[in-house]
């Protein structure tokens, strides 16, 4: 089993923390450099943290825990008009990059209102590609109780909601934040912040559970092994954008455009595999990405199997 | 009536109203207001009791103004109503005749001494407009069939997402003849 951690420390000697990663079997994910900082998010074999960190502490660094690390997450408002944005929906989405995640801010085309609000299939079709996704909701009980709550209601991704008023239980999502509500300024005083740390700990609990059915049936290979084999593909090392592949639980997304790139993408070799055959590569709802889902490790040894009878 | 306990809401409603005004720079301006809402119905109503602008004011009274070559400079005396001043001027005369030279300083291309001293600035347009932007920076998004009750000393606006009631316009006209003939809070 994979664990995520930070490095943060000095660029002097980082390559020494590299080929250590390497050695033990693990993946850089992502570094960011400013200037002669450097944050690397690696991915390394639970039982190696202790050899991880007597090298952080030679290096004069530090690691620091990011359980949401790897996963991408969707902070969902009604709106983006100022009555949601930028507070408080930015500062759960800011809360939650803060543990590792990668976020998507997100506002509904038609969310507005009470018995108007409504979500499309497209975007409900979007919300499902990440790993899990936080409503953002208002102050009135009755309008969430009522109406709000059909907005998640067939949503598969699992859903934390947040909204004003104490509600003891809501259908249709795994867990519920209360006690923020509509905001005009930043959520920085202290019951504000303990009600930002309830949101993330409501989401680090939901990508507990989802890891944990995950290894049930464990993934053909770890995404960050993929994503080591993809970054080498040529239109991805020439992407501009910040985060050219981005991990999720079960795969990844890669922002390069699937029509033109799904046959390269799919001839990517894993451990002695195509890409295509062990995982299923698809067109992302989010213009010019591509989405590929890790198949399990016995979907692929069915797979193989199969191919070898016939 | 709504059955479930909306109090939290009525709460932050408020909370978030006053930080408004507060950010517009329009608390003293606004003596009291009151927000009601009925998320069953659904209407969601708003009323302010307006205080008193600064009254009109010329601009020989709040500026010195001196002939220049080709125009007249402007000495603005009382700082306070310089963006008010300097908005006004570029509204009429456009931004390339009109130059601010130092913090007190302007000048103003191609306009005599006569035009310039009988303009006048009237803050009650503005204070109004800087209230209708609280509310509307407050109002629930979904609820755009509107009605408003406006007069000198009172400003009510009741939204819905269908049809207007005629019932909750009755309730509006009562909080607004209440809001008009309340004294500041």
């Amino acid at each position: 089993m994979y664990e995520v951690l930070m490095y943060d420390g000095g660029v002097y000697r980082v390559n020494e923390l590299y080929e250590l990663v390497e050695d033990v079997g693990g993946f850089v994910i992502q570094k960011t450099q400013i200037q002669v900082q450097i944050l690397v998010t690696m991915a390394i074999p639970e039982e190696e943290r202790p050899a991880i960190e007597a090298k952080t502490r030679e290096l004069g660094g530090k690691i620091v825990n990011v359980p949401l690390a790897g996963t991408e997450i969707a902070v969902v408002a009604p709106t983006l008009g100022r009555h949601h944005m930028p507070h408080p929906t930015c500062d759960i989405a800011e809360q939650l990059r803060r543990l590792g995640a990668i976020t998507v801010v997100m506002g509904l085309a038609r969310g507005k209102g009470r018995r108007t609000s409504q979500i499309s299939a497209d975007e409900k079709a979007i919300i499902e590609e990440y790993d899990a996704a936080v409503f953002v909701l208002g102050n009135f009980k009755d309008c969430i109780l009522e109406h709000k709550v059909r907005l998640f209601e067939d949503i598969e991704t699992p859903v934390v909601a947040v909204c004003g008023p104490q509600i003891g239980s809501l259908p249709h999502c795994e867990a519920i934040v209360c006690g923020v509500g509509r905001k005009v300024e930043r959520m920085r005083r202290e019951e504000e912040i303990a009600r930002l740390e309830d949101v993330s700990v409501a989401i680090e609990k939901v990508i507990k559970d989802k890891r944990r059915v995950l290894e049930e049936d464990p993934l053909f290979v770890h995404p960050a092994e993929v994503k080591d084999r993809i970054a080498e593909l040529e239109p991805v090392q020439r992407s501009l954008r910040p985060a050219p592949i981005v991990l999720h639980l079960d795969g990844l997304r890669v922002k390069i455009p699937y029509r033109e790139w799904k046959d390269q993408i799919a001839a990517v070799e894993v451990y002695g595999h195509r890409l295509g055959d062990i995982a299923q590569i698809s067109d992302s709802r989010l213009g010019g990405s591509t989405l590929i889902k890790i198949k399990t490790r016995s979907e692929v040894e069915d797979h193989d199997r199969r191919k070898r009878s016939g | 009536m709504t059955q479930t306990d909306e109090r939290f809401a009525y709460e932050n409603f408020e909370w978030i109203f006053r930080q408004i005004l507060q950010d517009l720079g329009i608390t003293r301006s606004v003596l009291a207001f009151r927000i009601m809402a009925d998320p069953a119905a659904p209407y969601f109503l708003i009323s302010i009791r307006l205080g008193r602008a600064r009254s009109a004011v010329k601009v020989s009274d709040m500026a010195q103004l001196n002939p220049h070559t080709g125009g007249t400079a402007i000495t603005i005396t009382d700082e306070g109503w310089a963006p008010a001043l300097l908005n006004k001027l570029w509204q009429r005369y456009g931004r390339d005749r009109v130059e601010q030279l130092t913090r007190f300083e302007m000048l103003v291309r191609g306009v005599g001494m006569d035009e310039l001293s009988s303009l006048e600035l009237d803050p009650g347009e503005e204070l109004k407009s800087k209230i209708l932007d609280a509310v509307w920076r407050v109002f629930p998004e979904g609820f755009t069939v509107r009605y408003n009750i406006v007069d000198d000393r009172a400003m009510t606006i009741i939204g819905t997402e269908h049809d207007m009631d005629p019932r909750w316009i009755e309730i509006a006209k009562a909080v607004h003849k209440e809001m008009s003939v309340k004294e500041a809070e």
